[in-house]
């Protein structure tokens, strides 16, 4: 097995309102991913998705705020360092962070390649312009991006094109890990397709090592990552390699996710849609028990009051669940007939 | 550059079309008020005149002066060439002085007292906001009540507790005039000094103002663009917040020239009030004797004065803003 690049143990968050209560939007998340691998994370909105691409970044501002855990990057535990530091060797630099709204992500009053001076000078501040130009032009050649956008200003390039521009200049530093929130939820599926392309490519190419994708579109995290992970109401739910997770869901959350999923394959097609009832709980006083219970088809009174763990059952597959798993792949399969 | 050459030149003819439309409606709008204008200046003058050819003299004098008796449209023409002229005819209050030697000899008061005061003002006002907005606690929680306060009381009030405060009370500054009564302008020592005290209170009256309103914009401006996604991604690739804040606020700033523009171009109807209350010898005090005075020729003149500043400033405000705005310059070039 190859070494893990990017090593999360336990982490929680948390934000504070502004009547100080604390809400747990990241609860004991432990991800880890090795090197040359992607990981994908998927849930509903308010599933904590995007608090936990935050997260993972080892770098907090309020709202938001570290409560515990480890984030270890090749071997580097981040989390207990000196928040300045974080920032000024660790962000963009290891690990580095695509937006959700990339529209909205660049300076409106800044060309790129300003922008790109500025996030190179931060960790490295004597480094020329002209080599920055040049490293900027090469990376943005290499990725298929013309180097004439490093002179535009980000209201003069398209949705797809800023897209594409916010994800080269993310990766300018070639950072070991890429947190990626939803890049490609905003644009049309050409502008999409270049999108997921342009971040293959850089797995491809070795400008980073790993990938989290966070996204809510699963068939998407299929083609894209090698395992996919199900978060639901701050707490991982069920992981698994993309091709277990899809065609052998175990958690009932993840299969209602499959069932809730429009699929245009053949032989899929005729498989009903379903929604799933409900809404997620409300994370300010989350459940004592699962915290999937109210919504959940196979819910037990057992599961209101006892608290259920990740459970590991080998293969890099794990669930949270007190329901064995060859009763609840049981009930699927009379479901079916 | 293309691009810009281009949007200057739309800016300009857009501005020249206002000049036109402006000036039309300078010459028509006197002319379309009831009743004749020349009557009524005529009755005035001719108060106590028992002498009725000799009204009818002063009545016939008046109507060719103004050119009441020619066709409207060349009545525009000779107002147009007049007014390139510089010749707006002879003020009625202040007769026989004409109306430009009576607007010269006020109006660099005026942009003396407001340019500077509008200037200090604006900047004083602006780096408190955007310090509010980035300090926020302490610092905010006194600065914005003090703003509002201050950009909410009335100008006339502002100047009028300044003036019982520092003139009437504490006897620091003189009450009213831009220099000692007594004095014949001249370039001795007495009397610039003369002119710097008197100046103060007038001047501090509108920079209070002015800060008051600018760093409530400022502020709110700040504060939004603090929370821009740009913001947060900035500093997840680890650039220094001194230098996010330098985005920030050129960002915010953009906004806030368009009311420093818009503050220099109605600089005359601001100074208004200030003046009228220093009695200070700016362009302000003398509209307000020409109003009094039923001085149409000076009015009129004033007016287009007044509105060919806020052309002026808009004119500039447009082509400043095509180059510091990227997003102006995109929009034009599509």
């Amino acid at each position: 097995m190859s070494k893990p690049i990017l090593e999360v143990n336990e982490l929680t968050t948390n934000y504070v309102t502004r009547f100080g209560d604390k809400i747990f939007a990241v609860d004991h998340v432990s991800v880890k991913v090795d090197d040359g691998k992607s990981v994908g994370i998927a849930g509903e909105s308010g599933c904590g998705k995007s608090t936990l691409a935050l997260s993972l970044m080892g770098y907090y501002f309020p709202p938001l705020y570290y409560a515990s855990g480890d984030i270890i990057i090749d071997g580097q535990n981040i989390s207990g360092m000196d928040p300045d530091v974080v920032r000024k060797t660790i962000l963009g630099n290891e690990i580095s962070y695509i937006p959700q709204a990339a529209m909205n992500a660049l300076n409106p009053t800044q060309k790129v390649i300003h922008f790109i001076e500025d996030v190179i000078q931060a960790h490295y501040p004597h480094t020329p312009k002209k080599e920055i130009y040049e490293l900027a032009r090469e990376r943005f050649e290499l990725l298929g991006l013309p180097a004439e956008v490093l002179q535009k200003y980000s209201v003069e390039l398209s949705g797809g094109m800023k897209q594409r521009t916010v994800i080269a200049t993310s990766v300018i530093l070639s950072p070991k890990v890429l947190i990626a929130d939803e890049p490609s939820s905003a644009l049309d599926v050409t502008s999409q397709k270049m999108v997921i392309k342009m971040i293959l490519d850089l797995m491809e190419k070795g400008i980073i090592k790993s990938l989290i994708f966070i996204t809510h579109e699963l068939p998407l995290l299929y083609n894209v990552t090698d395992d996919i992970m199900i978060m639901y109401a701050g707490q991982i739910v069920e992981r698994g390699s993309a091709d277990e997770m899809v065609f052998d869901p175990i958690h009932p959350y993840t299969k209602a996710l499959m069932g809730s999923i429009i699929v245009p394959e053949e032989g899929l097609r005729d498989v009903k849609l379903t929604a799933i009832p409900g809404t997620p709980p409300n994370l300010k006083n989350p459940p004592s028990g699962c915290r999937f219970a109210d919504r959940c088809k196979f819910v037990m009174p057992e599961c209101r009051v006892r608290s259920v763990e990740l459970r590991d059952i080998g293969g890099g597959r794990s669930y949270r669940c007190i329901i064995p798993e060859e009763d609840l792949r049981k009930a699927y399969k009379s479901e079916k007939r | 550059m293309k691009g810009y050459r281009n949007y200057f030149l739309k800016q300009l003819v857009w501005f020249l079309v206002t000049v036109v439309v402006a000036f039309t409606l300078n010459f028509i709008l006197p002319r379309l008020m009831p009743g004749d204008p020349v009557a009524a200046i005529v009755a005035r003058m001719a108060q106590g005149m028992s002498n009725a050819t000799g009204v009818q003299a002063v009545y016939e004098q008046y109507t060719e002066l103004f050119g009441t008796d020619k066709p409207i449209t060349e009545q525009y023409v000779i107002y147009i060439r007049n007014v390139l002229r510089g010749d707006f005819g002879y003020s009625i209050s202040q007769y026989p002085r004409t109306v430009a030697d009576v607007i010269q000899s006020s109006i660099w008061w005026t942009v003396a007292l407001q340019f500077p005061a509008i200037i200090v003002g604006w900047i004083l006002g602006n780096s408190l906001g955007a310090l509010a907005a980035y300090l926020r606690k302490g610092f905010d929680k006194v600065l914005m009540p003090i703003s509002i306060f201050l950009s909410n009381i009335p100008a006339f009030g502002m100047a009028i507790i300044l003036l019982v405060i520092f003139a009437v009370n504490l006897r620091w500054f003189p009450t009213s005039g831009g220099y000692q009564f007594d004095m014949v302008p001249s370039t001795s020592f007495e009397f610039v000094w003369s002119v710097i005290v008197h100046y103060q209170l007038p001047f501090w009256s509108i920079v209070l103002i002015t800060i008051g309103g600018q760093a409530i914009g400022m502020r709110s401006m700040a504060i939004y663009e603090l929370n821009a996604d740009y913001v947060k991604y900035a500093r997840f690739l680890g650039i220094k917040d001194s230098k996010i804040i330098r985005y920030v606020f050129r960002n915010a700033m953009l906004p806030q020239i368009t009311g420093l523009a818009l503050s220099i171009g109605t600089m005359i109807g601001g100074a208004l009030v200030a003046e009228i209350i220093f009695s200070y010898p700016g362009l302000g005090s003398t509209m307000l004797t020409a109003v009094l005075g039923g001085d149409y020729p000076l009015i009129s003149a004033a007016t287009l004065i007044v509105t060919l500043m806020v052309l002026v400033a808009f004119f500039a405000l447009e082509i400043v803003y095509g180059l510091i705005d990227p997003r102006i310059k995109a929009a034009q070039s599509e």
